[in-house]
């Protein structure tokens, strides 16, 4: 982690969640506050600031949303990331074009919040540009992928695509997605432009053998 | 603290109890139960994650992340779907240490010998009568 | 042959007598004692009322001698654990089970079950392999009429194609009954999200077809 010591508040009504999180975190290097509320964490925001805040987007009284849309416009150099419910990954890519910058999905393993937060706090600079970029949609949709929510990460991959059509990874995403979704022929289709744009593509290049052969079972596309 | 991240099915008697103490200690806990009442039995000790659904579907398995799993402990109340989702976390999903309850003696052997730690109520207590009688005549 | 049938139902009582015609030695094991005494009487078989993942019955059934087992209980767990037990403990070298998961097909091969038969999916291929690619086929009128069920294929280009149920703009009294999508069939809810090449089917009215199909499928119909 970059700074000494870095401050992480982590928000949610749930005793569980902060527990876990906080007991994840304890050998990082990091000072952790917790908040049961949207309220309380505007309140110790006020007192004091923080690099980082984990944010719950379901609460009772003032949600998640609330505090990130409070927290964007009035603390822009804190970084935040979104823990969500399994199959609410929707609500987590909104947030992230509200300016969080990366979500964890319920339940989640202490390696997981290790290695998010580290990652986070490594990041040089936050770029909150209201367009997101090629690596952004990219990772959005590998990340929709794993959480199966497959027209989302259709959609994400489009806009990728939309921004660099002459990239290779977006295809090879796209025919993940189709081939996730029982359509071999379609899946096919895209992981070969994947290789005509990018030959040296091995993803692009082991996805199409495995989806060529009729023997194959049991093996999810690689993103 | 080395944490592990421990997926347990079955939230009955031994599965709470399990659950609940690892909790205590520190781990990172998932557990999974088809029957949402019985997350009742957890107490404030626990500070871990619940699913409910049958840990029969490789769905319900991914949804706990069984793929990231340090240990699996499969204990619910039925021996084959221990046996089965003990077989299927070890080796669809890599579970590195994996433990099925089974309460008939007659399967333990089998299924150790492919490669599933199994714990077997029956055996474990004649074990300790039987030791215990040896001490006493000692 | 000797083979081993496992379970209770119809298709146990089905499949060993079409094998006894054969002339294979034919073994069943149910749990059931009526379907137990059904059996010994309907069949020249012979039966082991007893628990089919249990080795201590799969060896009074002749496990050691049988060529096949075939499980055809009512949960994939206990097909699974009477394969693996019949394999592994008494050696038998094919083992059939029924699975109602179809996700469990690829499981239960690689945990050494010989062939896993999943209904659903064959069900699903079949029904596919009717319809072909048709975009709509009416299914049935009932009531004289008055209430279809069609079922319309999401074709490319479709407007329901990424919606959720619930934002459709379906006409009143009309509804999508079932989601046909792979092997899976589901009843959807307001939330359940359409994709290209879902099959559904619908159920409607005379005078809100038309507008159902438009709100599904699009102009021209």
């Amino acid at each position: 982690m970059t700074d000494p010591k870095s401050k992480i508040i982590v928000v949610d009504d749930e005793r569980n969640i902060r527990l876990t999180i906080s007991y994840a975190l304890e050998d990082a290097n990091c000072e952790i506050d917790t908040a049961v509320n949207g309220e309380e964490a505007l309140q110790k925001l006020r007192e004091q600031s923080y690099a980082l805040m984990l944010l719950d987007l379901r609460m009772p009284g003032m949600d998640g949303i609330d505090v990130l849309r409070y927290v964007a416009d009035q603390y822009p150099d804190m970084r935040v990331v979104i823990i969500t419910a399994h199959g609410t990954v929707q609500n987590a890519v909104e947030a992230m074009k509200l300016g969080a910058i990366e979500f964890i999905q319920k339940p989640f393993t202490p390696q997981e919040i290790r290695d998010v937060v580290a990652n986070v706090l490594a990041r040089e600079s936050i770029e909150r540009k209201p367009g997101l970029d090629y690596e952004t949609h990219l990772e959005l949709a590998k990340r929709l992928i794993s959480a199966r929510d497959l027209y989302a990460a259709m959609k994400e991959t489009q806009a990728a695509i939309a921004i660099a059509p002459s990239r290779a990874e977006a295809f090879n995403l796209l025919g993940a997605i189709h081939e996730l979704n029982g359509e071999p022929s379609q899946a096919k289709k895209h992981y070969r432009v994947a290789l005509d744009l990018d030959p040296t593509f091995a993803l692009a290049r082991d996805n199409l053998a495995r989806v060529s052969d009729r023997n194959r079972r049991f093996e999810r596309p690689r993103l | 603290m080395s944490q592990h991240y421990i997926v347990i099915t079955g939230c009955g008697r031994l599965g709470s109890m399990l659950a609940n103490r690892l909790s205590r200690d520190g781990e990172s806990v998932v557990i999974i139960d088809r029957d949402e009442s019985t997350f009742d039995n957890l107490t404030s000790e626990f500070s871990g994650f619940t699913i409910h659904g049958d840990a029969t579907e490789l769905e319900v398995l991914r949804q706990a992340k069984t793929e990231r799993a340090d240990y699996f402990l499969a204990v619910t109340s039925n021996d084959n779907v221990n046996l089965m989702i003990a077989q299927v976390a070890k080796l669809i999903f890599g579970v590195p240490l994996v433990l099925a309850r089974v309460f008939d003696p007659a399967r333990e052997d089998i299924y150790a010998q492919l490669g599933i730690n199994v714990v077997c109520p029956a055996r474990l207590s004649a074990d300790i009568f039987l030791q215990t009688l040896k001490a006493a005549e000692d | 042959m000797r083979v081993i049938i496992i379970g209770a139902g119809k298709t146990v009582y089905y499949l060993a007598r079409r094998f006894v015609a054969k002339g294979y030695r034919i073994t069943i094991i149910t749990r059931d004692a009526a379907k137990a005494q059904q059996f010994s009487r309907k069949l020249s078989a012979t039966i082991v009322q007893g628990n089919g993942s249990d080795p201590q019955f799969l060896e009074e059934a002749g496990a050691r001698r049988a060529s096949i087992v075939v499980a055809l209980q009512s949960t994939d767990q206990d097909n699974l654990i009477s394969c693996q037990l019949a394999k592994e403990m008494f050696g038998v070298p094919r083992t059939v089970a029924l699975i109602h998961d179809p996700e469990n097909a690829e499981v239960f091969k690689k945990l050494g079950v010989t062939v896993a038969i999943s209904v659903a999916q064959m069900l699903g291929q079949v029904i596919e392999e009717q319809v072909g690619y048709e975009e709509i086929i009416n299914l049935a009128a009932i009531e004289q009429g008055r209430v279809n069920i069609t079922e319309v294929v999401l074709m490319p280009g479709a407007p329901a194609i990424g919606c959720a149920l619930r934002e459709l703009k379906l006409p009143q009294n009309a509804l999508i009954g079932a989601v046909i999508r792979q092997d899976d069939v589901t009843v959807p809810s307001g939330e359940t999200r359409l994709f290209e090449s879902d099959r559904l089917l619908l159920i409607t009215q005379p005078h809100n077809h038309g507008a159902t199909l438009r709100a599904i499928i699009g102009e021209g119909h």
